[in-house]
């Protein structure tokens, strides 16, 4: 089940944002997806359940539609997130050239586990399936960015500078 | 050799521009388009023998003649949830050249008469995404979207839309349930898209490599494109090359090139290595031998030959360094993860597997184990909606059984690991 | 306009078919038996549990029965060994995260999971791996209970919501075998229809708060009847022993409910019981009786004493008399054609004219009331039966000219044929004290007592469980109720009151055969595994 919190609410350009989308498409249930990415990136990274109810009566769709597409898709985040959200692919090219043990090695060097947040809200490391950059394995997505390849000598270097431009 | 059909100036800095673009001859195929009836079109794809470049393969002119006559409105919508592991040419194509993209989908939706098109992109392709959005906005401007492209009376509205993380919405009804804003679940067939697709209306999917292949067929010739290719694999083709290899990327060869000139294509195994196996065609494809790869070209019907097959042109090689308990493990894991789970043998049976896999590779294995793994990937196959738990099964069979003696071995030696207190169980 | 009649052969059998028909529908049409959990007559295909497996001659591939149409000439068949494996892995599949916790389930006795796996099992379970864990005792409302372990995601019960009560709490979350059905927490599972949700549940993921524990069905007969909650009259099955009623379940009319029925009508199932009803007459408290036998201790005041003893009391002071008194009737509509016919024609022969028979209806606010999909207003299982054996006998039913006279204090004698479920008429109480307030003799019939009513004659009723008789529902339908068991042995139906009250004798009634013969379980030695 995810976390909770206790209120939310969009902002104007969210509200606009939510009222464009209801019609951009040929049904209003198509703006289901788009409008959860704007909910996440409203709240700092991930959606909580309150927010659902929030999106279904401005949207006036049910809570339950909304929440079958929150809880199917990968990129929807059901629990809070660190600032740098680090998604290592573990899939196959990755896999062959240390993407797993890349993601232990950061774990490791953050001090956090495997999908939760570090200290201070820093980062979050996931494990990800395939990301269509196997040009460039190991790599991994951080926030919108792709990164690869990746050394296991220098990606917590790399990564605490990315953390220090945020 | 690279035969560059689509990627001939992918290399160009401001080629993603329509700027760009037009100087090398963009949008030039689609005035001339114009010139020709839409069946025109129709019918040059069909001849073309052009075919599906996202997995399955199908020939693309004989899916448009799917569309019922007169029937109002057609969608059409542009697969680019690039998600087979192992692929990423789909990509490249958005990144280096999206006005060649809609310049294909554009010549496909005045051939089977759309007014509307989506392309769905994968939510993790953020570059892929912006650069799309821009490369529309020019078009709008430019008048080739709109209406009276290009001073005909033809309009045609393009917008895109964004996955939030499935591999299944690369499966064409998966997507369309996911563009209706619901999971992306696959549509139970018949009816197929072609029929009652988006909203139950008719609707053509087709791979963005598909898409932007029709560019070359109109700019060149039915003729020419066949003489490209194999008989019945026309054309050229993005090989995405990864694993083993000491330069990845996407190469662009005519179909029925060579495996193994594909490799050396791409900077050839690492120093020292041998190659073991390879995978093809995505994960979903049955892995090859290394001697069964000396065979092998890269074409539907070479592929299939071997049992195996090209699905999306994901060639994953493996060399001596990898365990193929190990690789398996990964692929059903991933399958476990993507299982959209509506039917019972793919929900149940790709979790039944990894879990099979996973402990033969824990060293907690039972030589009977390799008889289960067949029998579930068996009873998986042709059992369910789409073809994810195919894709699932297929590995799992061809791994067990062209590298069994691996699993043996890897099962006895954890066995007697575990016995002599090597391993805690 | 008719549709096109197709053949095929169906396991070697011949079947004609309306052309649309799927392979599915076509063994049901013959019935022949075939796996199947997604498949529900009344909702959308899903095609998801992949066990309907059938081999067409010609199509190399095995097809699922729900999803495909019969075409002309089509040779189907689910007996041949490649269906029959296909389906013992399909179970095996269902199997492997299932809890198996049959023992502590309260659908076991009526779980298509034990019901499939009896017929196409494989015996000999493959899973050694951990299964999955879910959420279980999961709160869904106020009426239904989830385990989420037990449920094979059918969908069966989101389909509903989304199609028949169009309602949409529900949903199935996540995705792979991590699916749970669910609510989100701010909307429960409350709609009108919620139940129906448990009864299409095929195993035991959805259970019924009100029935669960309270008896295995393997311990319950089942009688058919007719929902008495509303003028809709959906038909209903009663599960019941020999302690009275457990539940009511829809039973397909396709001209009245479907598969359906509403929350609210399987209420109807507490009405006959024991508990609550008004089990002997009772006379007003200024009433004694002489004879011994027929006293009883008295609990809410009053002499209670037998139905017929009292009745024919009654008939004694109000009816046998030179100048009869001036009397009125009052009807509900709670009971059935037969009874108005009987009671009315007593009433008119001996008792009063037409003009003092009285209508009561009740709710008039909501009485015309449709939630577009079964739920009625009029509250009463027999408003056009009532109003049409009131037309035949020429009876008006203004209820103001009743007022009226009572205020004249016109009305010596009031009898009454009282609701038979009190809750709907919102209005019971002000009618009892209105009219014992201008009337001194009151009879009436009742299944339930009247609490504090002092000056008022009750004689206990059968309900619709106990009496046989027709219903019309609000299209004109005529509809049976039979009698199955009776609960409490001195009610009597309003014709039998009629006739102790004309002085002729009652017919001694054998109770119903109650034991239905215990059903065989031919499953019993049949595999060696058992």
């Amino acid at each position: 089940m995810s976390k909770s919190q206790k209120d939310f609410k969009l902002s104007e350009e969210g509200l606009a944002f939510v009222k464009k989308e209801l019609t951009r498409y040929e049904t209003k249930r198509s703006a289901i997806l788009p409008c959860v990415y704007r909910v996440q990136k409203e709240n700092g990274g991930w959606v909580s359940p309150e927010a659902v109810s929030y999106l279904s009566k401005i949207m006036d769709i049910p809570t339950a539609y909304i929440n079958e597409v929150l809880s199917f898709y990968t990129m929807y985040n059901k629990s809070p997130v660190g600032k740098l959200h680090i998604q290592v692919c573990c899939n196959l090219s990755c896999a062959m050239n240390g993407g797993r043990e890349l993601a232990e090695h950061l774990c490791e060097s953050f001090n956090v586990k495997e999908g939760e947040v570090s200290a201070n809200d820093e980062v979050t490391i996931s494990r990800v399936e395939c990301l269509g950059a196997c040009d460039i394995a190991p790599m991994a997505q951080v926030n919108d960015k792709y990164i690869g390849p990746l050394k296991k000598e220098t990606v917590v270097e790399e990564m605490k500078t990315l953390l220090e431009e945020k | 050799m690279e035969k560059k059909l689509l990627s001939e100036h992918y290399h160009k800095k401001e080629y993603h521009t329509l700027a760009g673009y037009k100087s090398f001859g963009g949008y030039k195929d689609l005035e001339s388009a114009f010139s020709k009836r839409p069946e025109e079109i129709v019918q040059m794809v069909k001849d073309s023998g052009l075919r599906g470049r996202g997995g399955a393969g199908f020939p693309t002119g004989v899916k448009w003649g799917f569309l019922p006559d007169n029937s109002e409105p057609r969608y059409l919508l542009c697969n680019a949830d690039e998600g087979e592991p192992g692929t990423f040419k789909d990509r490249l194509i958005m990144e280096k050249a999206p006005h060649q993209l809609i310049e294909g989908m554009l010549i496909s939706a005045w051939g089977i008469q759309s007014h509307k098109s989506y392309i769905y992109i994968r939510g993790e392709y953020q570059n892929c995404i912006h650069v799309m959005e821009e490369a529309i906005k020019e078009a709008y401007s430019a008048g080739y979207l709109g209406k009276n492209i290009c001073g005909s009376d033809f309009q045609h509205d393009m917008d895109i839309y964004i996955g939030a993380g499935a591999y299944i919405c690369g499966e064409e009804t998966g997507m369309i349930s996911s563009l209706e804003g619901k999971k992306g679940q696959p549509k139970l067939k018949p009816p197929f898209p072609a029929v009652k697709g988006y909203l139950e209306k008719p609707t053509i999917v087709n791979n963005v490599e598909t898409l932007a292949a029709v560019v070359p067929i109109i700019r060149d010739g039915v003729e020419a494109f066949r003489s490209i290719g194999t008989e019945k694999s026309p054309g050229t083709k993005f090989f995405s090359v990864s694993g083993c290899v000491k330069k990845p990327g996407n190469y662009e060869v005519p179909l029925g090139y060579p495996l193994m000139d594909l490799i050396e294509l791409a900077g050839g195994l690492r120093e020292g290595r041998k190659l073991k196996a390879v995978i093809p065609g995505g994960t979903s494809a049955p892995v090859l031998t290394a001697e069964e790869c000396e065979k092998a070209d890269m074409d539907f019907e070479s592929l299939s030959d071997l049992g195996s097959m090209l699905g999306s042109g994901a060639v994953i090689v493996m060399d001596d360094s990898c365990s193929m308990v190990d690789m398996l493990s990964v692929i059903e894991n991933f399958y476990h993860h993507e299982s959209c789970g509506q039917c019972t043998p793919c929900r149940e049976g790709t979790g039944w597997l990894s879990k099979v896999i996973n402990n033969i590779l824990k060293g907690q294995g039972r030589i009977q184990d390799l008889n289960l793994i067949q029998g579930i990937s068996e009873n998986m196959m042709g059992r369910t909606i789409c073809a994810l738990s195919d894709a699932a099964a297929l590995p799992a069979i061809s791994f067990v059984t062209k590298f069994r003696e691996e699993f043996e071995t890897h099962i006895r030696e954890t066995l007697a690991q575990r016995k002599s207190g090597a391993l805690s169980a | 306009m008719s549709k096109k009649i197709i053949k095929c052969e169906i396991n070697n059998q011949e079947v004609e078919v309306p052309e649309g028909t799927s392979i599915i529908e076509a063994f049901k049409e013959l019935d022949q038996s075939i796996a199947h959990y997604c498949w529900h007559p009344g909702l959308s295909v899903a095609g998801v549990c992949r066990l309907c497996m059938v081999d067409i001659e010609g199509i190399p591939k095995l097809q699922i029965a729900c999803n495909t149409e019969v075409k002309e000439g089509m040779k189907i068949s689910n007996q041949s060994e490649k269906v029959k494996e296909a389906v013992k892995w399909g179970l095996e599949f269902h199997l492997i995260n299932h809890p198996l916790d049959c023992p502590i389930c309260d659908q076991a006795g009526e779980c298509e999971l034990q019901e499939q796996y009896m017929n196409f099992g494989q015996y000999s379970p493959n899973m050694a791996e951990r299964k999955v864990k879910k959420r279980k005792v999961v709160d869904l409302g106020s009426k239904i209970v989830l385990d989420t372990e037990r449920c094979i995601l059918c969908s069966r019960c989101v389909r509903f919501t989304d199609e028949v009560s169009k309602t949409h709490e529900l949903g199935i979350f996540n995705r792979g075998d991590r699916s749970e059905i669910g609510i989100f927490k701010d909307k429960p599972l409350e709609n009108e229809y919620a139940v129906n949700t448990v009864d299409i549940c095929p195993v035991g993921a959805l259970t019924s708060k009100d029935f669960r524990f309270r008896q295995r069905v393997w311990y319950l007969k089942t009688a058919d009847s007719i929902c008495t909650g509303c003028s809709t009259g959906c038909n209903i099955k009663i599960d019941y022993n020999e302690e009275g009623l457990f539940r009511v379940q829809p039973r397909y009319n396709k001209e009245v409910n479907g598969y359906w029925m509403c929350d609210k009508g399987r209420e109807v199932y507490r009405l006959p019981n024991k508990e609550g009803r008004l089990l002997e007459a009772k006379a007003p408290s200024s009433y004694s009786f002489k004879r011994e036998d027929s006293l009883r201790p008295s609990r809410a005041g009053g002499n209670p004493v037998s139905s017929v003893e009292v009745l024919k009391k009654i008939r004694e002071l109000f009816v046998k008399k030179e100048k009869a008194p001036q009397s009125a009737l009052v009807l509900t509509a709670q009971y059935t054609v037969e009874e108005y016919e009987d009671l009315v024609s007593f009433f008119i022969k001996h008792l009063g004219t037409q003009q003092d028979i009285y209508y009561w209806r009740n709710n008039p606010e909501s009485f015309d009331d449709f939630d577009g999909v079964l739920l009625r207003g009029d509250k009463n299982p027999n408003t056009k039966g009532l109003l049409e054996v009131l037309t035949n006998q020429g009876a008006i039913h203004s209820w103001e000219s009743l007022q009226n006279r009572l205020k004249q204090k016109e009305i010596e004698v009031l009898w009454v044929a009282g609701p038979e479920n009190q809750k709907v008429y919102p209005d019971l109480k002000e009618k009892i004290d209105t009219f014992e307030s201008y009337c001194d003799n009151i009879i009436w019939w009742t299944a339930h007592p009247l609490s504090d009513s002092q000056k008022i004659w009750q004689i206990p009723t059968k309900t619709f469980f106990e009496k046989e008789g027709t219903l019309i529902n609000h299209t004109g339908r005529a509809q049976k109720v039979k009698a199955v068991h009776q609960l409490v042995s001195s009610a009597l139906s309003l014709s039998e009151s009629a006739t102790v009250l004309k002085g002729e004798e009652l017919k001694k009634q054998e109770p119903p055969f109650l034991v239905t013969p215990m059903k065989t379980n031919h499953f019993t030695y049949k595999k060696k595994v058992l």
